[in-house]
């Protein structure tokens, strides 16, 4: 979130009275400041500068709804402010702040608009102010050189910078104190953290800004100058963001496609996604390894796309060259995402899911730790999802009985450690078996499905099946349609 | 027939031997200038260069495929439009900054080269004469009997119309630079001439706006801090980069992930080996023969990749995959299965309405004036064609035969022509190819 967005207070929960106060108390400070910015300097030099300033001002406001993409924000509210305050004095950064919040698109709170008028005004003020308390040079008569410039104007922007920034977190952090109720310090450490690191950026440019306006004598047209290639930049993080969002839509589509083929299994993806992420919580590992086991957790089944309808709905016991067929699925998986550079990280654990502790698994066979991490937390989550979902031959069992199941297969099907976490994890979040309706019960077929213990054992006990699960490579490739050559057109 | 010849003439050797020639004649005239050059000058101009290079070895490859280098064109622009004095106190001469520019980007280029073993030397031949035009402009030119870097120093009181002349100017190179850069990419992609600049303009308008600012910014802020002017009024442009560079790895991800989606029907066993890839180069072959914009050609280039997808929901598969051989109705069914999967991802509006038309008649068109979008007649050849080839790829003429049976009533007359075309151009380069 940007520091220029204090919409929150609409949504205030013990909002009136307190919010009131605080804000003629904002309002309070900005008065003051403004009135000692008239003091110690008068009027701006230049009203032109300061009209322009506030066109630019008012533009930037209005613009700065749009969402960029996570974890970035361009604030041209801040650059300007920045400039405004050498450029205009106290004074006229003071009105620039103050004009540039009275225009709103959406029609918000006369308070909030009130605020957000005292806020930036007296950020305006209090730049001004600081700027030329430490001396910063304001005439271009005065900035000669080059070495002049970076030290005369450079070095007391960084502190009008500073100054500004942190007047911003703190009015933030009380507005947000009255209205949620939520500490000030903490607020002030999360503004900070979030904005911060863009508000040295927000220096940067502001001082290019000041250079080109006043030493190269540029004045009001340096604004189209410096601002063109920022809203260029504006416009690719917007695209960014769109994309974005685009993008996970589509990835989505990829796992209702495989739900098509096995309407009755709708939603076992979604599910053993978000307890593979928990899993991996109470494991203690970072953002990265979630995000890469949750997707695997997604995706974990993206293969059955190439398995037979008639198998995934069977209505008969699955015959040994059935039980190989669907345990390809693994491996069509990874062909089908191996192409995706950034779901290089979730390869592993669509792969490897069906692999048992004790290395009687499919498809490589691979034993305890051999078996890549993200594959030994998907497979705890895909079997629990199972057993506590109903089957045509099976109730759903309760989440103690399938923990219980969990348990006894620690060591041997599973990893020990990701039980255990799995234990943790239930205390931690609300697991509730999925009951599914008749229908579906019945479109899913009588044959045990493909993640219940017992196929896992089935396969653990018979070397001879699993030997051609592990030649599937080859037969997979094989069992792509061959086109008989003289067919087509007679 | 002959119209469409002339505008696709391929531009590459003629911009490379420009490139070349644009080089050897500033370093040709600015050699006699070298000597007489102070050790400041000398410090300036290797800032620059410096900063050429270094500029050229940041890559950004932009929406239509083109490969750009920001940050080296907008300081080339700087240094042409800078008011830096060269010996005796006189204005810096162009051929001396041209040479500078040449270095710098030919020194990049090669240390790419060199770390990543291709590199396209057209594009920078191209970059090279659209970064000469503005020194030559600016210091050269003479308007009424003054340059215009002479012209500056009495507009001293009106920067901002020295801001505006800059600008001006570094649009100039910058029409330039699209213009040819666009005439070396249509002659790799057989596209004609016109559409294809147009299109490099459209797409190039947003960073080219960015660069000719920072051109213009450099120049001004060096007649208050001198040399230091060009890290400083960099950086805006940097941030351009980087948002412009994200923007293009998503694309490329989504790419990926659409291709991921495509090969579904092929793992399924619903289609055969590598359809869907083929049906989309030669469908997107055949948009770009026909000019068809860099959106319009990546809406296609989805739509082809995923036509086979409403496969997915049939039980059975159809022998071969073969759509064409299956009743209208089928195939209807199948393209709007389709077409409603891809709709669920609320995103991809265009590619869902390409795909649900994909198996209308073109009779429908011409008949009932119904509105068919482009590339769905385009994905309805193309899926004939690679259908109708059968798997060896040997039966080429008797699937242009069977197309042509068809002409008019099944498929657009026009892009049948286009793919004879391309067809053609691909015997040519594959002469040894079935066929």
């Amino acid at each position: 979130m940007s520091t220029d967005n204090p919409g929150r207070p609409t949504r205030a929960r013990r909002s009136d009275g307190a919010t009131v106060l605080y804000v003629a108390f904002a309002v309070a400070v900005a008065v003051a400041l403004a009135a000692a910015g008239v003091l110690t300097s008068g009027q701006p030099r230049s009203w032109l500068a300061v009209a322009v300033l506030s066109g630019l001002g008012i533009a930037s406001w209005m613009l700065r709804g749009a969402n960029v993409g996570e974890r970035v924000t361009l604030s041209f509210v801040s650059i300007i402010l920045l400039a405004a305050a050498v450029i205009g004095g106290p004074v006229g950064a003071a009105v620039v702040g103050g004009l540039a919040t009275v225009v709103q698109v959406d029609p918000e709170k006369l308070i909030v608009r009130i605020f957000n008028i005292a806020l930036f005004s007296s950020m305006g003020s209090l730049g001004g102010l600081v700027y030329l308390w430490v001396g910063g040079l304001d005439e271009a008569s005065t900035m000669t050189s080059a070495g002049r410039i970076l030290l005369g104007v450079g070095l007391p922007l960084i502190v009008t910078d500073i100054a500004q920034c942190m007047l911003n977190a703190l009015l933030l952090a009380g507005v947000l104190r009255v209205a949620t109720g939520s500490p000030i310090r903490t607020q002030v450490y999360r503004l900070l953290s979030t904005t911060g690191l863009a508000y040295i950026g927000y220096g940067v440019i502001g001082f290019l800004f000041v250079v080109l306006w006043i030493p190269a004598r540029v004045g009001w047209f340096s604004a189209v100058l410096v601002l063109a290639p920022l809203f260029v930049a504006r416009w690719a993080f917007v695209q960014y963001g769109d994309e974005f969002r685009a993008h996970e839509s589509t990835l989505r589509a990829l796992v209702t496609a495989v739900e098509t083929k096995e309407p009755h299994n709708a939603g076992h993806s979604e599910r053993v996604a978000q307890l593979s992420a928990w899993l991996v919580e109470s494991l203690g590992l970072g953002h990265k390894e979630i995000q890469d086991v949750r997707t695997a957790g997604m995706l974990h089944d993206v293969g059955k796309l190439g398995v037979p309808t008639r198998l995934l709905r069977a209505r008969r016991e699955l015959t040994d060259d059935d039980l190989v067929t669907i345990a390809d699925h693994a491996l069509a998986g990874v062909q089908m995402v191996q192409d995706i550079d950034f779901l290089s990280g979730s390869v592993d654990g669509i792969a490897h899911h069906h692999e048992r502790f004790d290395g009687l698994g499919y498809p490589a066979g691979l034993a305890g730790e051999q078996i890549p991490f993200s594959a030994r937390v998907v497979a705890v989550a895909d079997v629990f999802d199972g057993l506590t979902t109903s089957r045509a031959y099976r109730p759903a069992l309760t989440v103690s009985e399938a923990l219980d199941v969990m348990n006894q297969r620690a060591g041997t099907q599973f990893d020990p450690l990701v039980v255990e976490a799995l234990g943790r994890a239930l205390a931690r979040h609300e697991w509730t078996p999925t009951v599914r309706s008749d229908e579906e019960l019945v479109a899913a077929g009588v044959a045990i499905d493909h993640d219940e213990p017992e196929t896992s054992d089935l396969l653990a006990s018979r070397p001879d099946l699993r030997r051609r699960v592990m030649g599937a490579p080859e037969r997979t490739m094989e069992s792509l349609p061959v086109v008989p050559a003289g067919e087509g057109l007679t | 027939m002959s119209r469409m010849h002339i505008r696709r003439v391929d531009l590459t050797v003629p911009v490379v031997v420009a490139g070349v020639v644009t080089t050897l004649a500033s370093f040709w005239t600015g050699i006699d200038d070298v000597p007489h050059l102070g050790r400041g000058d000398l410090v300036y101009l290797s800032v620059f260069l410096v900063a050429i290079a270094l500029g050229e070895t940041a890559r950004l490859t932009i929406l239509t495929g083109r490969e750009t280098a920001p940050m080296s064109t907008a300081a080339a622009l700087g240094l042409s439009l800078s008011a830096v004095r060269g010996p005796g106190d006189a204005p810096m001469g162009a051929a001396v900054i041209v040479s500078t520019i040449c270095l710098g980007m030919v020194a990049g280029t090669l240390f790419l080269r060199v770390v990543n073993g291709s590199v396209r030397w057209a594009d920078t031949a191209a970059r090279i004469v659209g970064a000469a035009v503005a020194p030559v402009i600016y210091r050269h030119a003479t308007f009424d009997g003054r340059t215009l870097l002479s012209w500056q120093d009495s507009w001293d009181d009106q920067r901002w119309f020295v801001g505006v002349v800059m600008l001006l100017v570094g649009s100039v190179a910058m029409l330039v630079d699209l213009t040819l850069e666009a005439a070396v990419r249509a002659g790799r992609d057989h596209a004609p001439l016109v559409p294809a600049v147009l299109d490099e303009i459209r797409s190039a308008a947003g960073l080219a706006t960015a660069l000719v600012a920072s051109g213009a910014l450099i120049a001004l802020a060096e007649l208050a801090i001198g040399v230091a002017a060009l890290p400083l009024f960099l950086f805006p442009l940097v941030l351009t980069y980087f948002a412009v560079q994200r923007y293009a790895t998503i694309r490329m991800t989504y790419r990926q992930t659409i291709g991921a989606l495509s090969s579904l029907t092929e793992l399924a066993g619903y289609t055969g080996t590598h359809h869907a890839q083929r049906v989309t180069d030669t469908s997107v072959a055949v948009g770009r023969d026909m000019g068809m914009g860099q959106r319009e050609l990546t809406d296609l280039e989805y739509a082809a990749l995923l036509h086979d997808l409403g496969q997915i929901a049939l039980r059975e598969p159809i022998p071969h995959g073969a759509t064409v051989m299956a009743a209208p109705a089928d195939q209807q069914r199948i393209a709007h299965d389709g077409a409603e999967i891809v709709r669920s991802t609320g995103v991809l509006d265009n590619v869902a309405t390409i795909l649900e038309a994909q198996t209308t008649p073109y009779r429908q068109v011409r008949e009932f004036g119904q509105d068919l979008p482009m590339a769905s007649r385009i994905i309805k050849v193309a899926n004939a064609y690679d259908d109708l080839i059968g798997p060896e790829g040997t039966r080429d003429d008797r699937a242009m035969e069977r197309i042509h049976l068809g002409l008019g009533y099944e498929y657009d007359p026009r892009v049948v022509d286009s793919l004879s075309r391309v067809l053609e151009r691909r015997r040519r380069a594959a002469p040894s190819a079935p066929g």
